[in-house]
C-alpha cells in the first residue's frame, strides 16, 4: 500500500501528543500520579459473538413454530419483550436494552460477514482496506492525552484478518490483550504481553536504563530529525508511560472485590467484561471483547445455554456495575457476531449460517431502551417489518455515542470512506439523529 | 531550503529535457553502450546536482564511514556488521574502501561470510513484501517465494527474465517443501505468487499490474478509476490474460476472454492501455502477455523496477507512490524513464542497478527531516529509514550474537524469531520511511525475551564476551558495545556520560549490572531500528 499524507499527518498528531516531556529523574511516582485522574468520556463496549450467534435461541424466540426447537422464553423488564430463559440478567436490564429483530445483511461466509460487521463495507470492493469499527469509533472519541490506547481488544477471535485500523494505520490499532485460556487464573491471562519488566530487574535498574536510553533518544534525535525519529519517540515514552504506571492499573481485577469478580463469572469473557470496565473507567474508548463458540452447525441448544450460563451474568453484571458508577448513560454496548442462524433446525439439531433475518442488541449510552425494532414473523425466515441494514446498525451505533455519520476518512487513495455506508439511516426510535457534522 | 519544491521540478524539466535531446542518436535504432556501475553513479550525481543547483538546494554532506558502513550493510544485507568486520572497515583507509564494499556485499560468494547469498536472501524478503504486502495468512504463505527469489537473486537473473518466469508460472504439480519446521509455510516456485494472491483472474491482473507496471487498476474492478485513466474494460482486458487460473490452480485457457459475474459484458485480452491482444499460435495468453510485458519498449516496467529499487536503497521512490506511477508528476516522470532506459540497456541487471545507485554520492549523503508539510518532496534526498521486522531480528542475532545452528537452539528454529516478527509485522510499513510500530512492539523491545537474555548477565553472550575480556579496559568495553549495535564508535560525549554511569557504581556487580542497563539503552535506542 502506498503511504499518504495522511498517515503522515498522523505522525505530526502523535508526536504533538507526547509533547510533555518527562524528566527522567524520578519519573515512576510522577507518572503513576499523572494517571489517578479518570474521566467520564463516551465509550463504546462491544461485546463480540464470533461464529454467528442463534436469533431464534436469544432474542428472537418462535415458541411454538417448529422452528422455535426447545427454546422456552421469558418475560423481561419491559412488559411484551420476551427472551430466552437462559438469559435471566439480561432480562432484568430491558429498560436499558434495544432489540433488533429485523437486521438483514448478505454475507453468509464467516470471513465476508465478519469483515462486512466490523467494518460497515461490503469487503473487498475497489482494494479498500477498511478499518474496523473499533478503529474508526476510537479515533473519533479517543483523548490524546491518555495514557492507554484508545483501542483494546481483549482475547479476540474472528474467522477473519479484521479488528485492525485497515487504511487508518497502526496509530490506530488495537492493543490487543491476550486471553489463550479459559481459565481467567491462569498466568498471562487477560494481561498485556512483556507490560512487566523482566523477573530479576529490580526498579531501580529499569530507571537506569531509561535514563540511559532517554540519553541515547535525545543525542540520536537532535542529530537525526525527521518524522520517524519523532513516532520513535512518541511510541517509546506511550509504552514507557505503559510500564510507569502499570496500564493505570486496568488489568489488576484482584483490586476488585471477589464478590463482583463472582458476579461477572470466572469466565475469561466475564473477567474480560469486567476488565472492559475498569478499561472504560480509565479513559479508554472503545473496548470489544470476544465470546466464540456460536459457530453451532450441531448441538445447538445445548451449546446455547453452555454459551447463554457465559454471556448472561458477564453482560448483566457490566450493565449494573456501570449504572452504579454512573458510566451507562455514556458508554455504548453493543451484542453482535458476523450472522444468524438458520430458523429451520439441520438433522445434527444444529442451524447453520443465516443473514437474511437476525437480531442485534444495543444498549447503554444515547440508546432509548425497552424497545424492540422489526419482525421476523412466526417462522422467523424473513424480515416481515422494518428490515434494518448494516448502514442502519452503522448510523445508529453513530447516533447512540454522537459521532457524525456522515464524517469521512479519506483512504490512501485519497478516497473519501464516510463512517457510514452511503444511504445509512438512524433507526430513530432508539437514537437521537445527531446534528450534521457534529463531530465530539 | 528543501521546501523550494517548485524550481526543482523546473530544474529537473529543463535538466530531462538536455538529456534526451543529447543523447539522441541521429538516425538508426539507438543502440547504447551500457554504463559501468561508475559511470552510472557519476550520471546520477550528475542529474541531481545541476537539478539542486536550479533549485537552490544545499545537498547535505557525504556521511562518514560508519554510516556508510552500517546502511550499506542493512541495504544490501539486512543486518549490521560483526564487531570485527565494522573494526576492519573503520580501520582501513584505503582510497576505494566504499566501493570495494559495496563490491564486496554484491558479489562475493565465499564462505563464511556468502555476501551474494546474504544480499539476494534480503532482497527476497523485500521482493515477496511487495508482492504480497500486508500481514494476512496469505501474506505469511507468501514467505514461501523466498527461497526461489532468492535463487534468481544469487544467479543475477535478468529482471525481465525473472518477471516473465513469474507471471508465466505453471502448476509444477510438485509437492512443496515445508521451509521452517517452527513455521507452517511452504516453499513454492513462481505458481505459489498466483495462489497466494487468490488464485483468480481478477487477483492476478490487480497485482501483476501493480508488481510489474506500478499501476493500481483494482478500481476498475468494479467502476471506472475515478481519479486516473482506467476504465472497466482495462481492468478486465488484463484479467482475460489469466482466465485459466482457477480456485487457485495457475493454468491457461485456451480462450483469453473472461465474464465478469453479473454481467453480460464479454472482455477479451487487452495489454493495460487498450490495445487488443493477439495470441500467437502456439504461446499462452499468459506468454503473449509477458511478451509485450518486458518488452525493452515498455518503459512502464522497466521504470516500476527502478523506482522500487530506488525505494529500498535511498528510502523513497524516485516517485513516492511505488505501486501507482500515474502519480508521478512530470519531472519525476522523466527522470525515472531516463534511468529506466539505462537499465534496459544494461540488460536489466539488478546488480549493476544497485551498484551503481550505491556507489552514488547521492546514495551515501547524510539523511535529512522530510517534513509532512513537504507536499512534493524534494527528488534524491535521502529520509531516515525504518527496519523491516526481518531486519529488526537479523539486527539482534548479530548484536546479541545468538546461535544460528539449529543444534544450539538458534532463534530461527525455537519459535522465537517467528514470534519477533510477526508481532512487528502487525505494525509494519511497506514504505521504509514510515515508522509504525506501536506500544506492543516497543514493549517487546523493552521486557521481550530476547532483551530480556541478552541484558542477563549469565546468559548474554555478548555481555559475556564484554566483560570477560581481560585485555579490554572500560572504555575498550564500551566501544565494542556501540560497534555491535550501532556499528561505529561512541562520540567523546557518549562516552564521557556512560563512563560516569559505571564510574559511580559502588561494586564490581553493580559495574557489570551497568554495562547491561547500557546494553539495554543501546537495543532501544531508535539509533538501532532506524537507519540513518
Amino acid at each position: 500500500m502506498s503511504s499518504t499524507d495522511f498517515t503522515r499527518r498522523d505522525f505530526v498528531k502523535l508526536s504533538l501528543a507526547s509533547a510533555f516531556g518527562v524528566s527522567y529523574s524520578g519519573w515512576l511516582p510522577r507518572l503513576a500520579q499523572a494517571a489517578e485522574a479518570g474521566s467520564k468520556r463516551k465509550a463504546f463496549i462491544l461485546l463480540w459473538m464470533a461464529g454467528g450467534p442463534t436469533q431464534t435461541d436469544t432474542f428472537d424466540l418462535k415458541v411454538g413454530h417448529p422452528n422455535g426447537g426447545p427454546s422456552k422464553a421469558i418475560e423481561t423488564a419491559v412488559s411484551g419483550i420476551q427472551i430466552s430463559e437462559h438469559l435471566p440478567g439480561v432480562a432484568k436490564q430491558m429498560k436499558d436494552l434495544a432489540i433488533i429483530r429485523s437486521l438483514t445483511t448478505a454475507e453468509g461466509d464467516h470471513e465476508a460477514a465478519t469483515r462486512l460487521m466490523l467494518t460497515g463495507h461490503r469487503p473487498g470492493q475497489g482494494g479498500v482496506n477498511y478499518p474496523s469499527l473499533g478503529s474508526v469509533f476510537a479515533k473519533e472519541l479517543g483523548d490524546e492525552t491518555n495514557d492507554l490506547p484508545h483501542y483494546v481488544s481483549i482475547s479476540p477471535f474472528r474467522f477473519a484478518d479484521v479488528g485492525g485500523p485497515g487504511f487508518l494505520g497502526p496509530n490506530h490499532a488495537p492493543l490487543v490483550v491476550s486471553g489463550d485460556s479459559n481459565d481467567p487464573e491462569a498466568r498471562a491471562n487477560l494481561s498485556i504481553e512483556n507490560l512487566k519488566p523482566p523477573l530479576g530487574v529490580t526498579k531501580e535498574s529499569m530507571e537506569k536504563r531509561f535514563e540511559i536510553s532517554k540519553f541515547l533518544q535525545d543525542d540520536f534525535a537532535s542529530r537525526t530529525k525527521g518524522p520517524s525519529t519523532k513516532a520513535h519517540k512518541s511510541n517509546f515514552d506511550r509504552a514507557k508511560r505503559m510500564i510507569a504506571t502499570n496500564a493505570k492499573g486496568a488489568f489488576k481485577l484482584d483490586e476488585e472485590p471477589a464478590a463482583l469478580r463472582d458476579k461477572y463469572g470466572r469466565s475469561r469473557f466475564g473477567q474480560g467484561c469486567l476488565l472492559a470496565r475498569r478499561l472504560v473507567e480509565r479513559g479508554v474508548s472503545f473496548v470489544e471483547v470476544t465470546l466464540d463458540g456460536w459457530d453451532t452447525h450441531s448441538d445447538n441448544f445445548n451449546a446455547v445455554k453452555r454459551l447463554s450460563d457465559t454471556l448472561d451474568p458477564a453482560w448483566s453484571t457490566l450493565m449494573t456495575d456501570l449504572r452504579e458508577r454512573e458510566l451507562l448513560d455514556s458508554t455504548l454496548i453493543v451484542w453482535m457476531g458476523e450472522f444468524g442462524r438458520t430458523p429451520k433446525i439441520n438433522g445434527t439439531s444444529g442451524r447453520d449460517h443465516f443473514p437474511a433475518a437476525w437480531s442485534t442488541v444495543l444498549g447503554g449510552g444515547g440508546i432509548k431502551g425497552g424497545q424492540v425494532i422489526g419482525d421476523t414473523g412466526k417462522d422467523g425466515v424473513k424480515v416481515t417489518n422494518r428490515p434494518v441494514k448494516i448502514a442502519d446498525l452503522y448510523a445508529t451505533m453513530c447516533a447512540g455515542i454522537g459521532v457524525s455519520p456522515d464524517h469521512e476518512n479519506i483512504s490512501p487513495e485519497g478516497r473519501p470512506i464516510p463512517l457510514v455506508d452511503r444511504g445509512g439511516k438512524v433507526i430513530e426510535e432508539i437514537a437521537a439523529v445527531p446534528e450534521k457534522n457534529k463531530k465530539t | 531550503m528543501f521546501l523550494k519544491a517548485r524550481c526543482l521540478v523546473l530544474a529537473l524539466m529543463l535538466m530531462g529535457a538536455t538529456f534526451v535531446t543529447a543523447d539522441e542518436p541521429a538516425s538508426g535504432k539507438p543502440v547504447a553502450p551500457r554504463l559501468t556501475t561508475e559511470e552510472l553513479a557519476q550520471w546520477i550525481d550528475e542529474r541531481f546536482a545541476a537539478a539542486w543547483q536550479v533549485a537552490k538546494i544545499d545537498p547535505p554532506a557525504v556521511s562518514d564511514d560508519a554510516t556508510f558502513l552500517k546502511r550499506t550493510y542493512l541495504d544490501l544485507t539486512g543486518s549490521i556488521p560483526s564487531v570485527s568486520q565494522a573494526r576492519d572497515f573503520l580501520e582501513y583507509t584505503g582510497e576505494h574502501r566504499r566501493g570495494t564494499l559495496v563490491d564486496r556485499l554484491l558479489n562475493d560468494p565465499r564462505r563464511p561470510e556468502k555476501y551474494v547469498e546474504r544480499t539476494a536472501a534480503h532482497w527476497a524478503t523485500l521482493w515477496r513484501r511487495m508482492m504480497v504486502p500486508g500481514n494476512s495468512r496469505e501474506a505469511q504463505m507468501a514467505v514461501g517465494l523466498e527461497p526461489w527469489l532468492k535463487e534468481q537473486f544469487t544467479a543475477n537473473v535478468r529482471y525481465d527474465e525473472l518477471a516473465r518466469k513469474l507471471v508465466t508460472a505453471k502448476n509444477d504439480g510438485q509437492q512443496m517443501m515445508p521451509m521452517n519446521p517452527t513455521l507452517d509455510v511452504r516453499a513454492g516456485g513462481p505458481s505459489l505468487f498466483f495462489q497466494v494472491i487468490g488464485g483468480k483472474p481478477e487477483t492476478a491482473a490487480s497485482s501483476v499490474s501493480r508488481v510489474f507496471l506500478g499501476v493500481r487498476i483494482g478500481c476498475a474492478e468494479c467502476h471506472d478509476h475515478p481519479f486516473a485513466d482506467w476504465r472497466q474494460k482495462d481492468f478486465w482486458g488484463m484479467a482475460a490474460f489469466f482466465s485459466g487460473i482457477k480456485n487457485g490452480a495457475v493454468d491457461d485457457s485456451p480462450v483469453a476472454r473472461i465474464r465478469p459475474a453479473n454481467s453480460t459484458i464479454e472482455y477479451t485480452a487487452a495489454f493495460l492501455g487498450g490495445e487488443q491482444a493477439k495470441i500467437v499460435k502456439g504461446k499462452t495468453s499468459r506468454e503473449t502477455l509477458a511478451d509485450w510485458m518486458v518488452s525493452p519498449n515498455n518503459l512502464q516496467f522497466s521504470a516500476t523496477a527502478v523506482n522500487r529499487v530506488w525505494l529500498y536503497l535511498i528510502g523513497r521512490g524516485l516517485t513516492e507512490s511505488v505501486d501507482d506511477l500515474d502519480k508521478a508528476s512530470p519531472a519525476e516522470r522523466r527522470i525515472l524513464d531516463d534511468l529506466a532506459k539505462l537499465f534496459v540497456e544494461s540488460g536489466y541487471d539488478l546488480r549493476w542497478l544497485i551498484a551503481g545507485i550505491c556507489n552514488s554520492q547521492l546514495y551515501q549523503r547524510e539523511c535529512v527531516a522530510l517534513e509532512v508539510t513537504d507536499a512534493e518532496p524534494p527528488l534524491g534526498l535521502r529520509p531516515i529509514k525504518t527496519l523491516s521486522p526481518e531486519q529488526v531480528f537479523n539486527l539482534l542475532e548479530q548484536a546479541l550474537s545468538l546461535p544460528v545452528a539449529r543444534a544450539d537452539g538458534s532463534a530461527r528454529f525455537n519459535g522465537l524469531r517467528t514470534q519477533l516478527i510477526s508481532r512487528m509485522n502487525e505494525a509494519a510499513s511497506n514504505n521504509p520511511d514510515e515508522f509504525r510500530a506501536g506500544i506492543p512492539q516497543a514493549l517487546l523491545m523493552m521486557n521481550g525475551r530476547l532483551t530480556t537474555e541478552a541484558t542477563d548477565l549469565d546468559q548474554s553472550r555478548t555481555l559475556r564476551g564484554v566483560l570477560d575480556a581481560p585485555f579490554l579496559d572500560t572504555e575498550a568495553k564500551l566501544t565494542t558495545l556501540y560497534l555491535a549495535t550501532f556499528s561505529r564508535h561512541p562520540r567523546s560525549e557518549e562516552m564521557q556520560f556512560l563512563l560516569e554511569h559505571i564510574r559511580k557504581q559502588t561494586t564490581g556487580e553493580k559495574q557489570n549490572q551497568a554495562f547491561a542497563e547500557i546494553f539495554w539503552g543501546l537495543l532501544n535506542s531508535p539509533e538501532f531500528v532506524l537507519e540513518k
